[in-house]
Protein backbone atom coordinates (compact mmCIF):
# COMPACT_ATOMS: atom_id res chain seq x y z
CA UNK A 1 0.00 0.00 0.00
CA UNK A 2 2.81 2.39 0.89
CA UNK A 3 4.50 1.66 -2.44
CA UNK A 4 1.59 3.12 -4.36
CA UNK A 5 1.01 6.83 -4.65
CA UNK A 6 -1.66 7.87 -2.16
CA UNK A 7 -4.63 9.61 -3.83
CA UNK A 8 -4.17 13.38 -4.18
CA UNK A 9 -7.58 14.01 -2.60
CA UNK A 10 -6.32 12.41 0.62
CA UNK A 11 -2.74 13.72 0.63
CA UNK A 12 -3.59 17.30 -0.39
CA UNK A 13 -6.32 17.95 2.20
CA UNK A 14 -4.14 16.34 4.90
CA UNK A 15 -1.45 18.92 4.19
CA UNK A 16 -4.14 21.59 4.29
CA UNK A 17 -5.20 20.37 7.73
CA UNK A 18 -1.54 20.61 8.88
CA UNK A 19 -1.52 24.28 7.84
CA UNK A 20 -4.72 24.96 9.80
CA UNK A 21 -3.43 23.00 12.80
CA UNK A 22 -0.26 25.09 12.81
CA UNK A 23 -2.37 28.26 12.98
CA UNK A 24 -4.60 26.92 15.77
CA UNK A 25 -1.70 25.56 17.82
CA UNK A 26 1.03 28.15 17.31
CA UNK A 27 -0.71 31.05 15.56
CA UNK A 28 2.00 30.64 12.93
CA UNK A 29 2.41 30.02 9.27
CA UNK A 30 3.54 26.50 8.53
CA UNK A 31 6.79 26.50 6.57
CA UNK A 32 9.71 24.13 6.42
CA UNK A 33 12.27 26.80 5.51
CA UNK A 34 11.58 28.45 8.87
CA UNK A 35 12.53 25.13 10.47
CA UNK A 36 15.80 24.92 8.52
CA UNK A 37 16.53 28.50 9.49
CA UNK A 38 15.96 27.75 13.18
CA UNK A 39 18.25 24.70 13.03
CA UNK A 40 21.00 26.46 11.07
CA UNK A 41 20.83 29.60 13.22
CA UNK A 42 20.90 27.75 16.55
CA UNK A 43 23.58 25.26 15.52
CA UNK A 44 25.68 28.18 14.26
CA UNK A 45 25.61 29.54 17.82
CA UNK A 46 26.39 26.10 19.26
CA UNK A 47 22.89 25.66 20.69
CA UNK A 48 20.71 22.58 20.42
CA UNK A 49 17.67 24.12 22.06
CA UNK A 50 15.48 24.32 18.95
CA UNK A 51 11.98 25.77 19.05
CA UNK A 52 8.97 23.98 17.55
CA UNK A 53 9.90 25.13 14.04
CA UNK A 54 13.22 23.34 14.26
CA UNK A 55 11.44 20.27 15.59
CA UNK A 56 8.93 20.48 12.75
CA UNK A 57 11.82 20.19 10.25
CA UNK A 58 13.31 17.32 12.26
CA UNK A 59 9.87 15.69 12.27
CA UNK A 60 9.79 15.81 8.46
CA UNK A 61 13.17 14.04 8.40
CA UNK A 62 11.86 11.51 10.95
CA UNK A 63 8.86 10.85 8.71
CA UNK A 64 11.27 9.68 6.03
CA UNK A 65 12.83 7.24 8.49
CA UNK A 66 9.36 6.04 9.48
CA UNK A 67 8.46 5.45 5.85
CA UNK A 68 11.70 3.55 5.33
CA UNK A 69 10.92 1.40 8.36
CA UNK A 70 7.34 0.59 7.30
CA UNK A 71 7.98 0.22 3.58
CA UNK A 72 11.37 -1.48 3.80
CA UNK A 73 12.80 0.77 1.08
CA UNK A 74 13.00 4.44 0.13
CA UNK A 75 10.22 5.85 -2.05
CA UNK A 76 12.50 6.03 -5.11
CA UNK A 77 15.93 5.10 -6.42
CA UNK A 78 18.63 7.33 -7.87
CA UNK A 79 18.00 11.09 -8.01
CA UNK A 80 15.89 11.91 -11.04
CA UNK A 81 17.46 13.05 -14.29
CA UNK A 82 20.90 13.46 -12.76
CA UNK A 83 21.58 9.80 -11.99
CA UNK A 84 20.09 8.82 -15.39
CA UNK A 85 22.20 11.30 -17.31
CA UNK A 86 25.54 10.93 -15.58
CA UNK A 87 27.21 7.54 -15.28
CA UNK A 88 30.48 6.25 -13.84
CA UNK A 89 32.92 9.02 -12.98
CA UNK A 90 30.59 11.45 -14.75
CA UNK A 91 28.45 11.21 -11.63
CA UNK A 92 30.92 13.60 -9.99
CA UNK A 93 29.00 16.33 -11.86
CA UNK A 94 26.06 15.61 -9.60
CA UNK A 95 27.97 16.93 -6.58
CA UNK A 96 28.24 20.58 -7.70
CA UNK A 97 24.79 20.41 -9.35
CA UNK A 98 23.03 19.31 -6.17
CA UNK A 99 25.02 21.43 -3.74
CA UNK A 100 24.62 24.44 -6.05
CA UNK A 101 20.88 23.87 -6.40
CA UNK A 102 20.63 23.55 -2.65
CA UNK A 103 22.38 26.89 -2.10
CA UNK A 104 19.94 28.57 -4.50
CA UNK A 105 16.99 26.85 -2.81
CA UNK A 106 18.08 27.83 0.69
CA UNK A 107 19.07 31.41 -0.07
CA UNK A 108 16.17 32.02 -2.45
CA UNK A 109 13.56 30.65 -0.06
CA UNK A 110 14.86 32.83 2.78
CA UNK A 111 14.93 35.93 0.59
CA UNK A 112 11.42 35.22 -0.72
CA UNK A 113 10.11 34.64 2.81
CA UNK A 114 9.17 31.03 2.15
CA UNK A 115 9.40 27.97 -0.05
CA UNK A 116 6.81 25.64 -1.53
CA UNK A 117 5.26 25.14 1.91
CA UNK A 118 5.60 28.60 3.47
CA UNK A 119 4.59 30.66 0.44
CA UNK A 120 3.06 28.07 -1.89
CA UNK A 121 0.83 26.35 0.63
CA UNK A 122 0.40 28.42 3.80
CA UNK A 123 0.91 31.89 2.38
CA UNK A 124 -1.51 31.47 -0.50
CA UNK A 125 -4.18 29.99 1.76
CA UNK A 126 -3.74 32.96 4.11
CA UNK A 127 -4.56 35.05 1.01
CA UNK A 128 -1.23 36.87 1.09
CA UNK A 129 -0.58 38.75 -2.18
CA UNK A 130 3.18 38.44 -1.62
CA UNK A 131 2.94 34.65 -1.29
CA UNK A 132 0.75 34.41 -4.36
CA UNK A 133 3.27 36.43 -6.37
CA UNK A 134 6.15 34.36 -4.98
CA UNK A 135 4.36 31.09 -5.79
CA UNK A 136 3.61 32.08 -9.39
CA UNK A 137 7.23 33.22 -9.76
CA UNK A 138 8.88 30.05 -8.46
CA UNK A 139 6.49 27.75 -10.30
CA UNK A 140 7.04 29.68 -13.55
CA UNK A 141 10.82 29.66 -13.07
CA UNK A 142 10.98 25.94 -12.20
CA UNK A 143 8.76 25.03 -15.17
CA UNK A 144 11.05 27.05 -17.45
CA UNK A 145 14.22 25.50 -16.02
CA UNK A 146 12.86 21.93 -16.17
CA UNK A 147 11.74 22.44 -19.77
CA UNK A 148 15.13 23.90 -20.69
CA UNK A 149 16.86 20.89 -19.10
CA UNK A 150 14.77 18.52 -21.23
CA UNK A 151 15.93 20.34 -24.35
CA UNK A 152 19.60 20.23 -23.32
CA UNK A 153 19.92 16.65 -22.06
CA UNK B 1 8.11 24.42 25.60
CA UNK B 2 8.22 20.62 25.64
CA UNK B 3 4.62 20.42 24.46
CA UNK B 4 5.41 22.87 21.65
CA UNK B 5 8.44 20.91 20.53
CA UNK B 6 6.66 17.57 20.63
CA UNK B 7 3.66 18.92 18.73
CA UNK B 8 5.94 20.57 16.19
CA UNK B 9 7.75 17.29 15.58
CA UNK B 10 4.46 15.38 15.31
CA UNK B 11 3.14 17.89 12.79
CA UNK B 12 6.38 17.43 10.84
CA UNK B 13 5.99 13.64 10.83
CA UNK B 14 2.43 13.84 9.44
CA UNK B 15 3.41 16.50 6.90
CA UNK B 16 6.54 14.69 5.76
CA UNK B 17 4.90 11.27 5.61
CA UNK B 18 2.29 12.65 3.22
CA UNK B 19 5.00 14.30 1.11
CA UNK B 20 6.71 10.93 0.87
CA UNK B 21 3.62 8.80 0.30
CA UNK B 22 2.37 11.19 -2.38
CA UNK B 23 5.67 10.75 -4.22
CA UNK B 24 6.61 14.43 -3.93
CA UNK B 25 10.00 13.33 -2.61
CA UNK B 26 10.81 11.68 -5.95
CA UNK B 27 12.57 14.14 -8.32
CA UNK B 28 11.04 12.29 -11.29
CA UNK B 29 7.52 12.94 -9.99
CA UNK B 30 8.34 16.66 -9.70
CA UNK B 31 9.86 16.54 -13.19
CA UNK B 32 6.65 15.03 -14.61
CA UNK B 33 4.65 17.82 -13.00
CA UNK B 34 6.93 20.66 -14.12
CA UNK B 35 6.76 19.33 -17.70
CA UNK B 36 2.95 19.10 -17.43
CA UNK B 37 3.04 15.35 -18.00
CA UNK B 38 1.29 14.59 -14.71
CA UNK B 39 -1.56 16.55 -13.11
CA UNK B 40 -1.03 15.01 -9.64
CA UNK B 41 1.11 17.79 -8.12
CA UNK B 42 -1.34 20.48 -9.20
CA UNK B 43 -4.36 18.58 -7.88
CA UNK B 44 -2.44 17.85 -4.68
CA UNK B 45 -1.36 21.48 -4.17
CA UNK B 46 -4.75 22.79 -5.23
CA UNK B 47 -6.69 20.59 -2.83
CA UNK B 48 -4.24 21.41 -0.03
CA UNK B 49 -4.63 25.17 -0.59
CA UNK B 50 -8.42 24.85 -0.90
CA UNK B 51 -8.66 22.91 2.38
CA UNK B 52 -6.31 25.27 4.19
CA UNK B 53 -8.09 28.39 2.87
CA UNK B 54 -11.45 27.21 4.15
CA UNK B 55 -9.94 26.04 7.44
CA UNK B 56 -8.04 29.29 8.01
CA UNK B 57 -11.11 31.39 7.23
CA UNK B 58 -13.09 29.42 9.83
CA UNK B 59 -10.27 29.61 12.38
CA UNK B 60 -10.00 33.36 11.91
CA UNK B 61 -13.72 33.68 12.56
CA UNK B 62 -14.26 31.27 15.43
CA UNK B 63 -10.98 30.49 17.21
CA UNK B 64 -9.99 33.27 19.60
CA UNK B 65 -6.67 32.14 21.01
CA UNK B 66 -3.89 29.81 19.97
CA UNK B 67 -3.64 26.55 21.91
CA UNK B 68 0.09 26.28 22.60
CA UNK B 69 1.16 29.92 22.63
CA UNK B 70 -0.38 32.77 24.59
CA UNK B 71 -1.58 34.74 21.59
CA UNK B 72 -4.84 35.68 19.93
CA UNK B 73 -5.14 34.12 16.49
CA UNK B 74 -4.64 36.50 13.63
CA UNK B 75 -2.30 37.43 10.83
CA UNK B 76 -1.51 40.21 8.43
CA UNK B 77 -0.59 39.82 4.79
CA UNK B 78 2.15 41.44 2.77
CA UNK B 79 2.18 43.21 -0.56
CA UNK B 80 4.68 41.69 -3.03
CA UNK B 81 8.14 43.23 -2.68
CA UNK B 82 11.16 42.86 -4.93
CA UNK B 83 12.67 40.34 -2.50
CA UNK B 84 9.70 37.98 -2.87
CA UNK B 85 10.10 37.87 -6.63
CA UNK B 86 13.91 37.82 -6.73
CA UNK B 87 14.08 35.15 -4.02
CA UNK B 88 11.48 33.07 -5.81
CA UNK B 89 13.38 33.20 -9.10
CA UNK B 90 16.55 32.03 -7.31
CA UNK B 91 14.55 29.34 -5.48
CA UNK B 92 12.81 28.31 -8.70
CA UNK B 93 16.13 27.73 -10.49
CA UNK B 94 17.34 25.48 -7.68
CA UNK B 95 14.03 23.63 -7.58
CA UNK B 96 13.92 23.21 -11.36
CA UNK B 97 17.46 21.80 -11.53
CA UNK B 98 17.38 19.50 -8.48
CA UNK B 99 13.63 18.82 -8.76
CA UNK B 100 13.49 18.77 -4.98
CA UNK B 101 12.54 21.44 -2.43
CA UNK B 102 13.24 21.82 1.31
CA UNK B 103 10.46 19.59 2.70
CA UNK B 104 11.08 16.65 0.37
CA UNK B 105 14.85 16.97 0.87
CA UNK B 106 14.46 16.51 4.64
CA UNK B 107 12.24 13.47 4.05
CA UNK B 108 14.70 12.07 1.48
CA UNK B 109 17.54 12.29 3.99
CA UNK B 110 15.37 10.46 6.54
CA UNK B 111 14.82 7.69 4.00
CA UNK B 112 18.54 7.26 3.64
CA UNK B 113 18.78 8.65 0.10
CA UNK B 114 22.50 9.41 -0.11
CA UNK B 115 22.28 11.98 -2.91
CA UNK B 116 19.91 14.08 -0.80
CA UNK B 117 22.76 14.83 1.62
CA UNK B 118 24.31 16.99 -1.13
CA UNK B 119 21.10 18.97 -1.63
CA UNK B 120 20.78 19.29 2.15
CA UNK B 121 24.33 20.62 2.50
CA UNK B 122 23.55 23.18 -0.20
CA UNK B 123 20.35 24.34 1.51
CA UNK B 124 22.16 24.69 4.84
CA UNK B 125 24.88 26.78 3.16
CA UNK B 126 22.26 28.94 1.40
CA UNK B 127 20.29 29.58 4.60
CA UNK B 128 23.52 30.28 6.48
CA UNK B 129 24.68 32.82 3.89
CA UNK B 130 21.33 34.59 4.18
CA UNK B 131 21.38 34.65 7.99
CA UNK B 132 24.97 35.93 8.15
CA UNK B 133 24.32 38.62 5.51
CA UNK B 134 21.13 39.72 7.20
CA UNK B 135 22.73 39.83 10.66
CA UNK B 136 25.54 41.92 9.19
CA UNK B 137 23.17 44.34 7.47
CA UNK B 138 20.98 44.86 10.52
CA UNK B 139 23.87 45.34 12.97
CA UNK B 140 23.40 48.65 14.73
CA UNK B 141 25.87 51.04 13.18
CA UNK B 142 26.66 54.02 15.40
CA UNK B 143 27.30 56.41 12.54
CA UNK B 144 24.35 55.36 10.41
CA UNK B 145 21.52 57.87 10.16
CA UNK B 146 18.24 56.93 11.80
CA UNK B 147 16.11 54.78 9.57
CA UNK B 148 13.10 56.66 8.30
CA UNK B 149 9.72 55.53 9.49
CA UNK B 150 7.74 53.81 6.75
CA UNK B 151 5.29 56.22 5.20
CA UNK B 152 3.88 54.51 2.13
CA UNK B 153 0.77 52.37 2.65
CA UNK B 154 2.62 49.40 1.14
CA UNK B 155 5.43 49.74 3.65
CA UNK B 156 3.02 50.05 6.54
CA UNK B 157 1.23 46.91 5.51
CA UNK B 158 4.46 44.99 5.43
CA UNK B 159 4.49 42.25 8.04
CA UNK B 160 7.70 42.25 10.08
CA UNK B 161 9.38 38.91 9.43
CA UNK B 162 11.51 37.88 12.40
CA UNK B 163 14.74 36.00 11.68
CA UNK B 164 14.07 32.31 11.60
CA UNK B 165 10.55 32.58 10.28
CA UNK B 166 9.93 31.84 6.65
Amino acid sequence: MLKEQIAWYIAGPTLGVCVVACRILFNARLGITGGYSELVGKLGRGSFSFDWRGWFALGVAMSGALYLLLNGAARFEGYGWMTRTFEGTGQLWIVPLLVGSGVLIGYGAKLAGGCTSGNGLSGTSSLSPASLAATCTFFGTAIGVATLLEVII
Amino acid sequence: MAAQRFTGALLGVVFGFMLTWSGMVDPDVIRGALLFEEAYLFLFMGSAVATASIGLALVRRFQRRAVLVDQPIGWTTERPQRSHLLGSVIFGVGWGVSQACPGPVAAQVGQGVGWALLTLVGIVIGVRIFLVREAHETEPAVDAPQAQAPTSPAAQRREPVPVGVA
